[in-house]
């Protein structure tokens, strides 16, 4: 029978609290906003009452919860003159700036956008930080602080990169100083330091988890758990949230349970959350007895794993959650770099401009999860790595799992081909079968 | 009987209509040849170390062979790029290195080191993403330090800071004379059309720098005892993206009206000359950061922290002042997000400046009908025809 999760509505009132809070402006706080792709941690040094509100998450759920709205937002931000090429979370975030809207996960819509009073954000592909560039202009200049992550295959193990972004960090709290006219309290930062660092690795423990048979959680409860730490993971709460999802995880793999008990196919997946047409797949591999228990998205946008050793090999294990209890984060510096490091980690940066990162991570993907077969699901506006090398992962697999490459998009149904990506998603169930029955298997 | 300003650029134009003729000669005289994929690679120190550096460039050839390694949804450019590489139509150079660009160019990159049997012999320079970070030039130098390490090992030999001023002096001398011939632009009536001064900024990125040089102080002397061609029209200033296909700049000054092209703002042209690196500098890997940093900025790499301004405009608003377009066109690669965002920043300030402009994106090939009706149209707006 399948599991049912218990800490499920926890993590949804928390998503839905944060960006009350945000809009709100609650205690009479500060509005934080930037690609939650960022270390988060430094704007918690100005106080209790930093409330985040971050471009990917914000999107994703508006498409999820009011799908009309976020088609509206799209098109609102194409006759503004974004590019029909342009990210789709970028031009529905952008959307709501210009339609003076503003939508959250509990389905309300709000008339007047909520002005951020800064912006803290990340540069890693080509986009990143100029999405905000337009947010800002659009609302006449907002104080914007991108910082530039110099990410992709193992750059966390590179001084020079852990120092530049390190060093651009502590530049940038001294402009949250000079902007917000707040002191910048070292000890609230360290707290948010390692409650950050903490979810992530967290995070990366459930996830290894699924390395079990049955694995525990799927694609859909992957995606629907993992918000909270992107849309803010530098609180207690938020720690306590995924200290407690590990826990029932836990008990679930050790009482051999499952979200979905039928798991004759195990896939590695290797592409964003699709709003439009993940359902219909979902539905197709389920029916087939077949699910997704491994994602470099959900997996790496918001956790950490052993990762890379010395010699170049990747391990999707989980990092001992004593570790972070034990960090030596006792000055700004020394957070600031475990911070760096930490972020620079995550799978889903590795892959960027390295080829050799993104194959060694879906090598040991397909057999630390022991998948039956590889879907690749190239999404045609991001400018991340989410497209970047997947083409050429096929070549790498051809000879040694069923592996099908089907075009996505996050938000926008016009991009997405859902008959398209069903059927081949349906020949991918049947190259599995006849790869299994080949081996001597189902 | 043609003019010697003529012939000099009648040899530009067959260097970059030949690329593969012109270095397989070098390489018959004993050069070694580094191919490049983005204009942010510090040239000097392949320089320095004796190589000739190439920038690797498309065909405007129409293939699907790439479609198999890349994703559609990259621009045309970095496909083509990729393509040269699996056809193996640079297979004459030692090596090739690559400044962590935009992600096209970087996956560009990628196909030949895994696919075109470079993996040996390629080299990816560690280089920021927004270049007007407050630490931008330490990290630059430390990579910097760690490329040269790598071709003193590729080469077995190491490379002495002599060679590097060498290096940088030879580079900043092709700078000055690209800027003096573009500066040529600025007259009512140009010596020399803006077509044939893209072909010669092209020429510089695919040509040993001495030889170019010499060949480039010739046509400047001779441009200036003769004019090649004189008339004036409707001044046009190109800004967006990479564009090797020298076909639509003929074609910006071969319309149904008379029009001069008068600057281009983009990595194949201005933005891969316009600055220079410090000279007699005691660290001269410093110098050529501090040097980079001065660019006009790639759009991919340009937010400044704090205020998140673009510095590419102000630059541009420099260059509006100084060159007086009456038209911009805005040239860019399909798929290229960075310049489509740029774009929608930079329409505002184009409309404020009372400047008209059009859009042009790029693919393979030059669809010159279409292009031609849009420009057309474009100078009809300038010269205010009557419908």
């Amino acid at each position: 029978m399948a599991y049912t999760l218990k800490v499920w509505s926890d993590f949804k009132n928390y998503q839905t609290k944060c960006y009350r809070d945000y809009l709100s402006r609650a205690s009479g706080g500060l509005r934080c906003m930037g690609s939650t792709w960022s270390v988060l941690a430094p704007l918690k040094g100005l106080g209790h009452d930093v409330h985040l509100i971050g471009g990917e998450p914000h999107a994703a759920s508006t498409a999820g919860t009011l799908p009309e709205e976020g088609r509206k937002n799209i098109m609102a931000a194409e006759s503004a003159g974004l590019g029909f090429h342009s990210c789709s979370y970028l031009k529905l975030f952008v959307g709501e700036v210009v339609r003076d809207k503003m939508s959250i996960t509990d389905g309300t819509v709000h008339d007047g956008y909520p002005r951020p009073d800064l912006i803290w954000t990340t540069h890693l592909c080509n986009l990143h930080s100029k999405w905000y560039q337009e947010v800002s202009r659009i609302l006449g200049g907002v104080p914007l602080f991108p910082i530039d992550v110099i990410g992709g295959g193992a750059a966390e193990q590179d001084p020079k990169i852990v120092d530049y972004v390190s060093d651009q960090m502590e530049e940038g709290i001294g402009w949250l100083e000079r902007v917000t006219g707040r002191q910048f309290n070292d000890e609230l930062f360290i707290r948010a330091a390692r409650n950050e660092i903490k979810v992530l690795v967290l995070w990366g423990n459930v996830c290894a988890l699924n390395m079990h048979s049955p694995a525990p959680l799927d694609e859909r409860r992957f995606i629907a758990l993992f918000p909270p730490a992107m849309v803010d993971r530098t609180t207690d709460e938020a720690a306590k949230l995924y200290e407690d999802l590990l826990a029932e995880v836990q008990h679930m793999v050790d009482t051999g349970q499952s979200v979905i008990p039928n798991q004759d196919y195990r896939i590695a997946y290797f592409g964003l959350a699709h709003t439009y047409g993940h359902p219909e797949i979902g539905r197709t591999l389920k029916n087939a007895g077949a699910e997704i228990v491994a994602s470099v998205y959900t997996f790496g946008t918001a956790g950490n794993f052993k990762g890379f050793d010395k010699d170049r090999k990747w391990s999707w294990e989980g990092i001992d959650p004593s570790w972070v209890g034990d960090l030596d984060l006792s000055t700004r510096r020394k957070a600031l770099t475990e911070l760096a490091k930490i972020v620079l980690a995550w799978p889903t940066w590795q892959g960027v401009r390295s080829y050799w990162a993104l194959e060694e991570m879906s090598k040991a993907m397909a057999a630390q999860f022991k998948a039956d077969g590889f879907l690749l699901a190239p999404t045609r506006s991001c400018e991340t790595d989410f497209r970047n090398g997947y083409i050429a992962l096929q070549r790498i697999f051809k000879d040694r799992l069923p592996t099908i490459e089907y075009d996505t998009e996050t938000v926008d149904v016009r991009k997405m081909d859902i008959p398209g990506s069903k059927r081949k998603t349906e020949l991918f169930v049947d190259l599995m079968k006849a790869h299994k029955n080949k081996k001597g298997g189902v | 009987m043609e003019k010697n300003a003529g012939k000099i650029i009648e040899k530009f134009r067959h260097i970059t209509e030949n690329p593969h003729e012109y270095a397989k000669a070098l390489k018959d005289k004993g050069h070694l040849l580094a191919g490049y994929m983005c204009t942010h690679v510090p040239e000097e120190i392949l320089y320095a170390a004796g190589f000739v550096p190439i920038r690797i460039l498309s065909a405007h050839e129409s293939q699907a062979m790439t479609r198999s390694y890349i994703h559609e949804t990259y621009c045309s450019f970095s496909h083509d790029c990729a393509y040269q590489g699996l056809q193996k139509n640079y297979g004459y150079l030692d090596m090739i290195t690559h400044a962590s660009s935009c992600i096209h160019m970087a996956e560009a990159f990628n196909v030949w080191v895994r696919f075109a049997g470079y993996e040996e012999k390629s080299y990816l320079i560690t280089y920021p993403h927004i270049i007007h970070t407050k630490h931008a030039g330490d990290i630059m130098v430390k990579s910097f330090i760690q490329f040269k390490e790598f071709v003193e090992k590729f080469e077995g030999k190491s490379i002495t800071d002599e060679e590097i001023e060498k290096a940088i002096k030879v580079y900043n001398k092709t700078r000055r004379l690209l800027k003096k011939l573009w500066e040529s632009l600025k007259a009512d009536k140009p010596p020399i059309s803006g077509a044939d001064v893209a072909t010669v900024s092209l020429a510089a990125q695919v040509m040993e720098k001495q030889e170019f040089n010499k060949m480039l102080e010739e046509l400047i002397q001779e441009l200036k005892a003769e004019p090649h061609r004189v008339f004036s029209g409707v001044r046009l200033m190109v800004t967006g993206g990479a564009c090797d296909d020298l076909r639509i700049f003929d074609l910006l000054e071969d319309l149904n009206y008379d029009t001069n092209l008068i600057f281009v703002d983009s990595c194949t042209a201005a933005r891969y000359f316009w600055f220079e690196v410090p000279e007699d500098s005691d660290d001269k890997l410093k110098a050529i950061a501090m040097g980079h940093i001065s660019r006009i900025p790639c759009p991919s790499k340009d937010t400044v922290p704090g205020s998140g301004e673009k510095k590419r405009f102000r630059v541009l608003q420099g260059y509006i002042e100084e060159f007086k377009p009456d038209g911009v066109v805005m040239l860019y690669q399909r798929f290229c997000s960075p310049q489509s965002m740029d774009i929608m920043a930079l329409k505002p300030i184009l409309k404020n400046l009372g400047i008209p402009w059009t859009e042009l994106e790029l693919d393979t090939t030059v669809p010159r009908i279409q292009f031609g009706t849009q420009l057309e149209a474009l100078i009809e707006t300038i010269n205010r025809v009557e419908p």
